[in-house]
């Protein structure tokens, strides 16, 4: 991207005082630049007004209601279904099953194997057995009482290791194993032969409910023309076209997706608006009437997508010197009752092959082994969620990688500085890290910032009771920027108005991370106007670029590419229009704060409006179309060799708790997060991703659990779903660091997932390093800290 | 249900409405009086996204019978900023440190901040993380939105 700074490493520390108010405020007319700048979001002043409209916020007149009948059991056949005394119902306008979907009956993300109506069976508590529509919600609830299912329960499955026995009863009538991945490189024998010491273990996870407070709506509109309008809250709008197209039987172009702002999505509203869209769409094409469907959270957290739950089995060796030489890994990834964005299947890479790809953690190891294994039960299905794949494989690698040090007697932050990657590392698929690399940066800022040096030796009670320990720990993390593995792109589109203001078409959504900020601010930067001139178009797929769904901590720099490319086809009309008017040579024009101005004689300088109203008059391009795509990427399906993503982001995180070694608590009494972000396009948004990513990680670590017995979640509301609250959240300090990327705009990589990843380890080690008792299966709630403690040999003496 | 006669005192305006008994807070601000600030997110109490006042105290509109407030006064978001469109300095604050990521949990939140200054113009960390503990955040982390409380009541002390 910049040439001048292609091979020269930059490391910049952004200071972490904010700006004062005024400077806020002012900072689109003092800055230097836009991009870099902590600007306040462009939504933030209709939310603090609490004027924004969400999906629910809008008004009801005109829609029915649809509702879903969820199957009761985890793994059933349908033998028969009676809808007839529910279709009597006054004010029932339809009641649907499965031979009602006029086209393809399954949807997914990846493979379309849900079935957007269940037909012959059902495979997990909450799958949709039939769709109603009514002129008011209640009528729609009584009509779901009034429809008989008779069922034939079949055997269950719940764990991904019984999914993979030979008599195991076949979810999808194939084979429950949906993906099998492997890792290979160097020479395994050879690798733990050399190691002086050699650790096993096992680490497990559960799984995860995003728990984004906006609950999941969608309203699906017929039109004469034959097209269907679906709105509401998406990530992907894209996607939600794909599968509603094919769901209706139609083509691709008589289906518009328009995005909703989000309350939160953090990867579940990937999948979750493809399911209701489907859904009310079918109900809306055969009534010929708007249908609108709204989740309450009881069933966002049956129907949609989780993080998925893995056993992970872990063999790790090492020099006497902490030097790894072998690692060996076994994932049994639980996909649970469909595909979603578990599998790889080209164009799109599932968080499977992440998982695999990321298990070794950030560390050069000669030698590596990865097994990973993906297969259906008849749990609620594994989706994304704000990592996809990579936080619970991080929580294995950091954990053992700390009962390695503690094996060897070596400082956690040493054998880490003594692996980690840097500027030319390999890791473990082979791919040679040339640039962007800045995980020991951020071990060193984190460590200063944190004092780990000092507060590392100071563990042990704290009062006189002794009854409270404190304990320091420390994850170190990585994490792409972009799908990757396959196919990846985004498309933007800018148009010059002839008073000077801006349009940008941009497909990538906004779920509260930013983005409708960040990328008008790299625009205004490329064009040279002011942050204000640029107005972002809500995304609608009928009006704007293909861009790809919104994930994998992709929108900053593939988008933002996009834009430039945009911008700069706008932007050369402009500046040859400007060298025509004040008779100069393009090359040594600039654009500027709204300025057109001679390089060498600053005073010759037009406003941008005035140069835009004369392309205008000229009849000169003013419309930009911009595509970026990643450099290729690839992966050897036999060795898992190969370089599967163009870019990483790097990370360290340390966590202080205090542990109570009478009952097993935990408080995380401090907090310090750095990041190699490449470029803060707007530090404050950063920050917010850091802080908010680390909380989610504090949950991981201490409290969540989609619990299930027998195939039924028996937390379905937030009241006994606990997410953390500001008692629990400790002052998070966030560093970030810049070493700048030379695809990404202005230097930029992702940070939307990297700050949720080391924050779970970084406070499962600082429990260890608190009282001696390890939690390996999680979440660390008091209970299992209590007998971790125990494990250990009881509370310590000094 | 047979619908009754309800009047209460919204935003500072007196208001007089024919609801149901059955009828919950939230669903009277939003449905019948279109007041869609108020945000729902788990109907029983839990994530207080429906915090609105209630003669100035935080409670969640979620859970709360329509009759508890009769003859009362009620406060939503709506009725934070004036008629002109000037913000209380809780809402300035909660934009300008980045309080705001998705914002559904954001009326709630400025609503609960502002019980607590009304109150207690001067808190500590501690008392302000107490006061906001009963409404959820899902994308900040807590930090910026107690930032953001702290700069308000800063603000609110050099305005008088």
């Amino acid at each position: 991207m910049n040439k001048k700074t292609e091979d020269k490493r930059k490391v910049k520390v952004l200071t972490k005082e904010k700006l004062d108010l005024e400077q806020l405020i002012q900072a689109p007319k003092l800055a230097p630049s836009v991009a870099g700048q902590s600007l306040v979001r462009t939504d933030a002043l209709l939310k603090v007004k609490g004027s924004l409209m969400y999906g629910a916020d809008y008004p009801q007149e005109g829609f029915l209601h649809g509702k879903i009948l969820r199957s009761p059991h985890p793994h059933a056949l349908i033998k028969s279904i009676n809808i007839e005394k529910a279709k009597m119902l006054p004010g029932v306008m339809a009641v649907l099953t499965a031979k009602d979907v006029p086209g393809r009956n399954g949807f997914g993300a990846i493979i379309p194997d849900q079935p957007v109506i269940c037909g012959d069976k059902v495979r997990y508590v909450g799958d949709g057995v039939a769709l109603v529509a009514a002129d008011n919600e209640k009528t729609a609830q009584e009509a779901l009482k009034l429809i008989e299912v008779d069922y034939e329960p079949l055997p269950a499955i719940f764990d991904p290791r019984d999914a993979l026995k030979e008599d195991a009863p076949k979810i999808h009538g194939k084979g429950n194993l949906l993906s099998y991945n492997k890792l290979r490189k160097g020479d395994m024998e050879k690798g733990f032969s050399e190691a002086d010491v050699i650790i096993e273990r096992t680490y497990q996870v559960p799984f995860l409910e995003h728990a984004y407070l906006e609950p999941d709506i969608s309203m699906a509109i017929p039109r004469p023309d034959g097209t269907m309008l679906v709105e509401g809250p998406m990530q992907a709008p894209f996607t939600v076209r794909r599968n509603l197209a094919a769901v209706l039987g139609v083509p691709v172009n008589k289906v518009e997706a328009r995005q909703i702002q989000m309350g939160g999505g953090f990867g579940g509203k990937e999948d979750s608006p493809i399911d209701l869209g489907c859904r009310a769409a079918v109900l809306a094409n055969h009534t010929g009437c708007p249908v609108r469907i709204t989740l309450e959270r009881e069933e966002v957290t049956l129907q949609t997508a989780k993080r998925h739950p893995m056993i992970m089995e872990v063999k790790l060796g090492a020099k006497r010197d902490g030097t790894l030489v072998a690692f060996e890994g076994v994932i049994y990834d639980e996909q649970g009752a469909y595909a979603s964005l578990g599998p790889l299947i080209p164009p799109a890479g599932g968080s499977h092959i992440h998982s695999m790809v990321m298990m070794p953690g950030p560390y050069e190891i000669p030698h590596v082994k990865v097994d990973a294994y993906l297969c259906y039960t008849n749990h609620p299905f594994g989706g994304a969620m704000r990592g996809f794949g990579a936080p619970q494989v991080h929580i294995a690698h950091e954990q053992i990688m700390d009962e390695l040090a503690e094996e060897l007697d070596i400082n956690p932050i040493d054998i880490r500085r003594k692996n980690a990657f840097k500027l030319g590392s390999m890791t473990a698929t082979g791919q040679v890290l040339d640039q962007s690399v800045g995980l020991l940066e951020t071990v060193e800022a984190c460590a200063e910032n944190f004092n780990w040096d000092q507060r590392y030796r100071q563990t042990g009670y704290i009062d006189r009771q002794r009854t409270k320990r404190k304990g320091v720990g420390i994850g170190m993390g990585w994490y792409r920027t972009s799908i990757g593995i396959s196919a990846d792109g985004c498309g933007a589109n800018v148009y010059v108005h002839e008073d000077g203001s801006v349009l940008l078409f941009s497909g990538i959504t906004e779920m509260g991370q930013g983005s409708f900020t960040v990328l008008p601010q790299i625009c205004a930067e490329e064009l040279g106007v002011l942050f204000e001139d640029v107005r972002l178009v809500q995304p609608d797929t009928d009006i704007v670029p293909e861009s790809g769904p919104t994930v994998g901590s992709r929108s900053t720099t593939l988008m933002g590419n996009a834009i430039i490319l945009a911008a700069r086809e706008v932007k050369r009309s402009i500046l040859e229009t400007a060298s025509e008017m004040l008779l100069v040579p393009i090359e040594r024009l600039r654009a500027r704060k709204r300025r057109i101005y001679d390089t060498i004689n600053p005073t010759r300088s037009l406003e941008f409006r005035e140069v835009a109203a004369r392309c205008m008059a000229q009849g000169k391009r003013l419309i930009g179309q911009g595509w970026w795509a990643p450099p290729p990427s690839s992966l050897d399906p036999e060795t898992g060799q190969g370089n599967p993503y163009f870019v990483y982001t790097y990370s360290t995180h340390m966590a202080e708790v205090v542990v109570d070694v009478e009952t097993g608590q935990v408080e995380v009494t401090d907090y310090v997060a750095a990041f190699d972000v490449g470029k803060a396009i707007n530090p404050m948004a950063v920050e917010g991703q850091i802080e908010g990513g680390v909380a989610m990680g504090l949950g991981y670590a201490l409290m969540e659990e989609v619990a299930l017995e027998d195939g039924y979640i028996q937390n379905l509301n937030l009241q006994d779903y606990l997410i953390p609250t500001s008692l629990d959240v400790p002052d998070i300090k966030p560093v970030i660091l810049e070493v700048e990327n030379k695809f990404g705009p202005y230097g930029a990589k992702g940070i939307g997932e990297m700050p949720n990843i080391p924050a779970t380890p970084a406070i499962l080690n600082a429990i260890a390093n608190a009282c001696g008792g390890r939690v390996r299966t999680l979440p660390a709630d008091p209970e299992k800290v209590f007998w971790a403690i125990r494990e250990a040999g009881g509370p310590p003496d000094n | 249900m047979k619908s009754k006669k309800l009047s209460f005192k919204l935003n500072g305006q007196k208001v007089s409405v024919d609801v149901s008994p059955d009828t919950l807070l939230v669903d009277l601000l939003r449905d019948g009086l279109r007041l869609t600030g108020t945000k729902v997110g788990c109907r029983e109490g839990e994530c207080g996204a429906c915090t609105v006042l209630l003669d100035g105290d935080p409670v969640n509109s979620c859970i709360l019978p329509v009759f508890k407030v009769a003859g009362r006064s009620v406060t939503t978001i709506e009725g934070l900023s004036t008629e002109e469109g000037e913000l209380d300095e809780i809402q300035y604050a909660f934009m300008t440190e980045g309080a705001v990521q998705c914002g559904f949990c954001t009326p709630g939140m400025i609503m609960i901040a502002k019980a607590l200054l009304d109150k207690n113009p001067e808190p500590q960390e501690t008392e302000i993380r107490q006061a906001i503990s009963g409404v959820l955040c899902r994308c900040t982390g807590y930090r910026k939105i107690v930032q953001a409380v702290k700069t308000a009541s800063q603000h609110r002390k050099s305005a008088q």
